[in-house]
């Protein structure tokens, strides 16, 4: 197809097309009128027609004026030629007259297309410009003029902006009220950052920077910054978040690159008696005890060695006011910008320490308390049993009657009886303070079951069934074990009524990791309620009838109970009222488990 | 010859009744209720087994034990711990001394024949 027109212009436009009929009549004409009055021979004026097609057409297309002036001036010679020769004077003048018309639309030509060249130039920055651009009125602020960047930016049509007027744009009143502020300021303005409303009704961060270009016109461009003050934003939010967090922070936290303090939240000036002007730029060292030094220093340096735990229990820090603090501290890294900080956590143990401190005080001291009372307990009761035994062993040399020999056997129970709790609450005690060591030893359980049977005499209270096989052996703390089943005989004797029926058994397969051994009564059973209360010191079932008859303070399973926790086993209980219970006695198989567990 | 015990003891009323029980079981006792006095009466005349208090003033019974076993002439003479305090135990086993017994206050007629019986038949 052939280009018309200016620069890319492909299509021929309607009003190229009037411009082209225009241009083409005009020259024809010009054409025509030479030809008649050269062969009229009227004159040689008429040369100076061409100039009116030749100019027109140049100044809306100089190149094709230029050719156009080529034809008229071959056109213009051709006809001299043909009506002028052999005139070699007329000749000569047409000759120049022709040359001429081509050097002034040359001129024109190379004027005009310079002028189109950089209001085009213009015109494509404006139109491909990554800025969106708009042109308005300064008084009554209508869109003269915008980019097709900024209507794609807004969501409008470039006809839909032009009908506009800036402040509509606007998200708020708010925006707009500054707008108008900073408009009225006769400066130029750079940067003003605001929001737009696009079509579509979505907020739009913008950035605004306009010049006043005269004809009381404004031109502004217009940079879409909303992602980037999204961005911002979201990250102010988060900055704001994490500063809350660590400023609110109970525990203490530091963070410093080579040892030196970059930042400490409040609970660690709490913590250390010190301002963060104090701390800023210091070794974190030197506020720790010299001898934590070292072992700090190496989980500082390397915090994946501590794998976010705690090096060691505590650090010992000094505070301003030269008190020892101490804390535990969690270690970990920072890779921030290419550079690694250490993030130190503090945990403030120091009154967890004091209150530990004072607890193992209380507890000496009962344990002193204790020792005493047992021993003033104790000692009186020795003269009594004593005699007692004196006169029941001797009742010959003594003068001691039958008769009286009953009652001061009576008396030696009663004595036996008060040693006995004295015993028993002694011995919980010193479990309280975890004291005691088990010494192990592989034994069998069915033989201890039968001689703790034969020593307590209940075969006699009761009819016992003992099903444990001969070949299963337990390695643990016999006194303690023993201890363990005779409470629980005897709990089992004291909770039943005739005909008491007991049964021993043990439970566990050759898979199972515990030894199982139940001791099923027919006894009054325990309620759901007194489930959770019979393995606590002074607590009975049914404390009102039972207690009394059977007259036991329920020391005796505390004490198992804490006798087979040491072992790393436990004693579990079934009960129905008025049926009967069964207590199961779990003891681990490896004696290392034991001390896992405990 | 019978054998001499020494009863080592701070409590009037249970020393009057050892002196009966040991006799009851044909020992000749020897009471004394002062840790330091029984030092020099043990150095002079070592008896065949001392039952000894251990909750004592001036001296203590762990440290009469003490004095006794650093002694060439006493380190050998059965000691029967005769205690009404806890936690004897532990500090006895601790020590691991063949010739120490220990009995509880209070204790029956019974086992202080048991516990004498172990080291003297």
């Amino acid at each position: 197809m052939v280009q018309f027109g200016p620069l890319n212009r492909v299509n021929i436009s309607h009003t190229d097309l009037v411009r082209l009929i225009v241009i083409l009549s005009l020259t024809i004409s010009c054409i025509v009128i030479t030809a008649v009055s050269l062969s009229e021979h009227i004159g040689t004026i008429y040369a100076q027609l061409f100039y009116y097609p030749l100019l027109y057409a140049t100044y809306f297309y100089p190149k094709w004026g230029l050719y156009l002036a080529g034809v008229c001036a071959v056109a213009y010679e051709i006809l001299a030629y043909v009506y002028l020769y052999p005139d070699t004077g007329l000749l000569v003048y047409t000759t120049g007259q022709a040359v001429l018309f081509i050097c002034i639309v040359a001129v024109v030509a190379y004027f005009t297309e310079k002028v189109n060249t950089s209001e085009t130039r213009y015109r494509s920055i404006f139109e491909t410009s990554l800025l969106g651009i708009v042109l308005f009125d300064q008084n009554s602020f209508a869109i003269r003029m915008t980019n097709n960047f900024l209507s794609q930016m807004l969501g409008y049509t470039p006809e839909e902006l032009v009908g506009m007027t800036l402040p509509q744009l606007f998200v708020s009143k708010e925006e707009q009220r500054k707008f108008f502020e900073y408009l009225g300021s006769s400066e130029d303005v750079n940067n003003f950052e605001t929001q737009f409303m696009t079509r579509g009704g979505e907020p739009l961060w913008v950035n605004l920077s306009w010049r006043r270009v005269g004809d009381n016109q404004v031109s502004c461009s217009v940079i879409d910054i909303h992602q980037r003050k999204c961005a911002e934003q979201a990250a102010e939010e988060n900055f704001t978040r994490y500063q809350q967090v660590t400023e609110d922070s109970p525990t203490c936290i530091i963070i410093t690159r080579d040892q030196k303090i970059m930042y400490t939240n409040p609970a660690f000036h709490h913590f250390s008696g010190y301002t963060a002007e104090e701390l800023a730029g210091k070794d974190l060292l030197s506020f720790l005890h010299a001898d934590d030094r070292p072992d700090f220093f190496s989980l500082l340096a390397n915090p994946e060695k501590s794998g976010g735990k705690t090096g060691k229990l505590e650090y010992r820090f000094l505070s301003k006011n030269g008190e020892i603090r101490l804390a535990a501290a969690f270690f970990s890294s920072i890779h921030q910008k290419g550079e690694t900080s250490q993030l130190v956590n503090l945990v403030d143990i120091t009154e967890k320490e004091q209150l530990k401190e004072r607890i193992e005080q209380d507890n000496e001291r009962r344990r002193g308390i204790i020792s005493t009372v047992a021993h003033e307990l104790r000692t009186p009761l020795q003269p009594i049993m004593g005699y007692l035994n004196l006169l029941t062993e001797d009742p010959k040399t003594y003068g001691v009657t039958d008769e009286t020999r009953v009652i001061l056997d009576r008396c030696a129970k009663s004595v036996d009886r008060e040693r006995q709790i004295i015993n028993k609450m002694l011995e919980l005690s010193v479990l309280d303070a975890g004291k005691i060591p088990l010494s192990y030893s592989v034994f069998s359980p069915e033989e201890m079951i039968r001689s703790v049977i034969d020593a307590g005499g209940y075969a006699t209270k009761a009819e016992i069934t003992v099903d444990i096989p001969h070949t299963i052996t337990f390695e643990a703390d016999a006194g303690k074990i023993s201890s363990v089943i005779v409470s629980m005989i005897s709990n089992a004797v004291n909770y039943s009524k005739p005909p008491r029926k007991i049964r021993i058994s043990y439970q566990s397969s050759s898979s199972d990791t515990m030894h199982r051994i139940a001791i099923q009564d027919n006894g009054v059973g325990i309620t759901n309620t007194q489930l959770d209360e019979i393995f606590e010191p002074f607590q009975l079932p049914d404390s009102g009838t039972i207690s009394r008859k059977y007259d036991r303070i329920g020391l005796s399973l505390s004490i198992a109970k804490k006798y087979v926790q040491m072992h790393g086993g436990y004693i579990s209980v079934d009960s129905i009222v008025n049926l009967g219970s069964t207590f199961t006695i779990h003891l681990p198989k490896n004696r290392n488990m034991a001390a896992k567990n405990s | 010859m019978t054998h001499k015990i020494f009863v080592i003891e701070d409590d009037q009323p249970i020393l009057e009744l050892m002196e009966l029980l040991i006799r009851k079981l044909e020992f000749e006792p020897v009471l004394v209720s002062n840790a330091i006095e029984s030092l020099e009466m043990i150095h002079q005349d070592p008896p065949s087994l001392i039952l000894l208090d251990i909750m004592m003033a001036p001296m203590n019974g762990w440290e009469l034990l003490a004095w006794l076993r650093k002694d060439k002439k006493t380190r050998d003479i059965p000691v029967i711990l005769f205690t009404a305090s806890p936690s004897v135990r532990e500090k006895m086993a601790e020590l691991n001394d063949p010739h120490l017994g220990m009995l509880q206050k209070p204790v029956s007629f019974t086992e202080l024949k048991k516990e004498i019986g172990r080291f003297l038949s």
